[in-house]
C-alpha cells in the first residue's frame, strides 16, 4: 500500500505533440507532474516556435527577414530581439569561420531552386557577403544590396527558445526537435538516431545525450537536380557551390543554435572545422555512405580533439 | 594545425548496412485528445460526415490548388454552452515516405486556430502508396499497439518536408468554405 502511494506521489506524465512549423515537423515532448500542466507547457513552447517562424520566414512579406531584404540597404530596419539574437550569432560565426558560415547565400539557394524567387524585392548586387550586414541596437543595415536567409540557424534558435519555455514551466524532462535539430534535458540519457545519408528512412543510433543539442544537416530530403547533377541546399559561401549528397554531418553542442549553424561550416570544409568546433566547445560526427556495401563510415572529431562532450557513440 | 584533418583519415566506427533500425512511427494523440488540445473550453463535438459532390470537389480544388483525393470529410461542429465556436476537422496526407493523420481547428471566424499531428509514419519502401497498408492505421487510437519501432524517439537530421501537410491544411480550409460554412 505504502509503496503504491509513494509511486503515485512521485509519478509523472510525459506528453508528446507535433505541429507543422518552420517548414518541417516540430515535435515537443515534456515530462511533468500532471497532464494538464504538461500540455499547457507544450502549447506555450509551440507558441514561441511559431513566433520565431513568423519573424524569420524568408517567404512571408511581413517577417523581419523580408523587411531587411527589402529596406535595409536604404534605411536602418528595426527588428525583434529574437531576430537580433539570431543575426548576432550568425555574424559571430561568420567572423570566426572566415565566412564559411554566411547568411547572405540566399541568391545561390534561389538559383538552385531551394528558395522561391521573390517579387517586389530590390535587385541584389551579387558582390556582397556577411561583412555587409551591420548590426546596431536592434537595427540592421545592409551596406550592399544583399538577400539574407537565416534558415541555417533559426531552427536551432527556435528549439532553444522552446526548451527554455519547458524548463521555466517546471518540467522535469523535455525534448524539442525541429526537423531533427534537437535538444534535450532531464535525468535520463536519450539515444539520438541519425538518418542514413543515402537511405534516409534507415535510422542509425549514434549518441546518448542527457542534455545539450544535436543538429544534423544532410541533403536526403531536400536534394534536387540542378543542371544534371544532384545538389543540396548546403552552400559553401566562399565558392558558392553546394555540398554533395553522400554525407551527413551531426554537431553536438550545448545549445541548438550553435549546433545547427556549425553543421553548415563542417559541410563546407570538414578538414578545417576542428579549431572552430573547439572554440564553440562542439563535436562533429560525420557519416559517409559506402555505395558498394551500404555500410556507413562514422568520423568523430573527438578522436583528435576532446571537448567536454562525454556523450558516447552507441552503435 | 595541420593535424586537424586527421579525424577524416580513420573512421571511429563503421556501421554495417544490416544494423540499421526499421521504419519509424509515432502516435501523438487520439481524436479526443486533439479535440481537447485545440478547443480546451468547448463542451460539445457534434460529428458530421459530409460527402462532397463533384461540383464541391472541383470548387475546393480550384480555390486551394490542391487535389481532393477523398470525397468524405470528417468534421465536428464544436460548441460551448450551446454557442458554436468552430469546426474540428480530421484528415490524412501522404507523400513518398510518410503517412500523416492530423487535425485542424477552424474558429467561428473561419481562420485556422491550430493544427495537431495525431500519427506520423514512415516507411522505407512503397507501402505508403498502397491503400491497404494505409488502411491498417485508420481508427487506431493512441495506445493501441502497432509496433514498428517504439524505441526510436530522437531523430537528428532533416525531417521530411511538411509540404503535403501545408497543402492539406489549405485544402481543408477550402473544404470548410465550400461545404461547412
Amino acid at each position: 500500500m505504502n509503496a503504491r502511494a509513494d509511486f503515485a506521489a512521485s509519478s509523472s506524465v510525459e506528453c508528446v505533440r507535433a505541429r507543422p512549423l518552420l517548414g518541417t515537423l516540430v515535435e515537443i515532448a515534456a515530462t511533468g507532474a500532471d497532464a494538464d500542466s504538461v500540455q499547457l507547457a507544450i502549447s506555450d513552447a509551440f507558441e514561441v516556435v511559431a513566433q520565431v517562424h513568423d519573424l524569420m520566414s524568408y517567404h512571408a512579406d511581413d517577417s523581419d527577414i523580408s523587411r531587411i531584404n527589402r529596406d535595409a540597404y536604404t534605411q536602418a530596419v528595426s527588428v525583434n530581439a529574437h531576430t537580433m539574437c539570431v543575426l548576432e550569432m550568425a555574424q559571430k560565426l561568420a567572423a570566426a569561420s572566415g565566412g564559411l558560415f554566411d547568411i547572405s547565400v540566399a541568391p545561390t539557394l534561389t538559383k538552385l531552386g531551394f528558395l522561391p524567387k521573390r517579387a517586389n524585392m530590390p535587385r541584389i548586387s551579387g558582390q556582397g557577403n556577411w561583412r555587409h550586414i551591420v548590426l546596431s541596437a536592434y537595427q540592421v543595415r545592409l551596406t550592399r544590396q544583399l538577400r539574407i536567409d537565416v534558415s541555417g540557424i533559426a531552427k536551432g534558435y527556435a528549439v532553444d527558445c522552446a526548451l527554455a519555455v519547458l524548463q521555466n514551466a517546471g518540467m522535469t524532462a523535455g525534448r524539442v526537435s525541429a526537423g531533427g535539430d534537437l535538444r534535450v534535458f532531464g535525468e535520463l540519457a536519450q539515444t539520438v538516431h541519425v538518418r542514413h545519408p543515402t537511405n534516409a528512412t534507415q535510422l542509425l543510433p549514434i549518441v546518448a545525450l542527457t542534455q545539450g543539442a544535436a543538429a544534423t544537416s544532410a541533403g536526403y530530403f531536400t536534394q534536387r537536380r540542378y543542371q544534371g547533377r544532384w545538389v543540396t541546399p548546403l552552400i559553401n559561401p566562399l565558392t558558392r557551390t553546394a555540398a554533395g549528397v553522400s554525407r551527413s554531418v551531426t554537431v553536438l553542442a550545448a545549445d541548438c543554435m550553435t549546433a545547427d549553424a556549425l553543421t553548415k561550416v563542417v559541410h563546407a570544409n570538414p578538414a578545417t572545422a576542428i579549431p572552430l568546433l573547439q572554440q564553440f566547445n562542439a563535436r562533429a560526427i560525420m557519416l559517409e555512405a559506402d555505395a558498394a556495401t551500404g555500410a556507413c563510415k562514422v568520423f568523430d572529431t573527438s578522436s583528435v580533439a576532446m571537448t567536454n562532450w562525454h556523450a558516447r557513440l552507441v552503435a | 594545425m595541420s593535424d586537424f584533418d586527421r579525424w577524416l583519415l580513420v573512421p571511429a566506427l563503421i556501421i554495417p548496412a544490416a544494423l540499421s533500425a526499421p521504419a519509424f512511427a509515432v502516435q501523438y494523440m487520439d481524436v479526443g485528445q486533439a479535440q481537447k488540445v485545440l478547443f480546451p473550453s468547448a463542451d460539445k463535438f457534434d460529428a458530421k460526415v459530409v460527402i462532397l459532390t463533384a461540383e464541391q470537389k472541383s470548387a475546393i480544388e480550384a480555390s486551394s490548388g490542391v487535389r481532393v483525393r477523398l470525397g468524405e470529410v470528417k468534421a465536428w461542429a464544436v460548441s460551448q454552452a450551446g454557442k458554436p465556436v468552430g469546426w474540428f476537422m480530421l484528415d490524412e496526407v501522404y507523400g513518398k515516405h510518410e503517412f500523416i493523420t492530423y487535425s485542424v481547428a477552424i474558429g467561428a471566424d473561419g481562420t485556422v486556430r491550430g493544427v495537431e499531428i495525431l500519427d506520423y509514419r514512415e516507411t522505407h519502401g512503397s507501402e505508403v502508396n498502397n491503400a491497404k497498408w494505409r488502411a491498417q492505421f485508420v481508427g487506431k487510437k493512441a495506445g493501441d499497439t502497432l509496433k514498428l519501432d517504439e524505441d526510436i524517439k530522437n531523430i537528428s537530421g532533416a525531417t521530411l518536408s511538411c509540404k503535403h501537410l501545408t497543402d492539406g491544411v489549405k485544402r481543408l480550409l477550402a473544404t470548410y468554405t465550400v461545404a461547412l460554412k
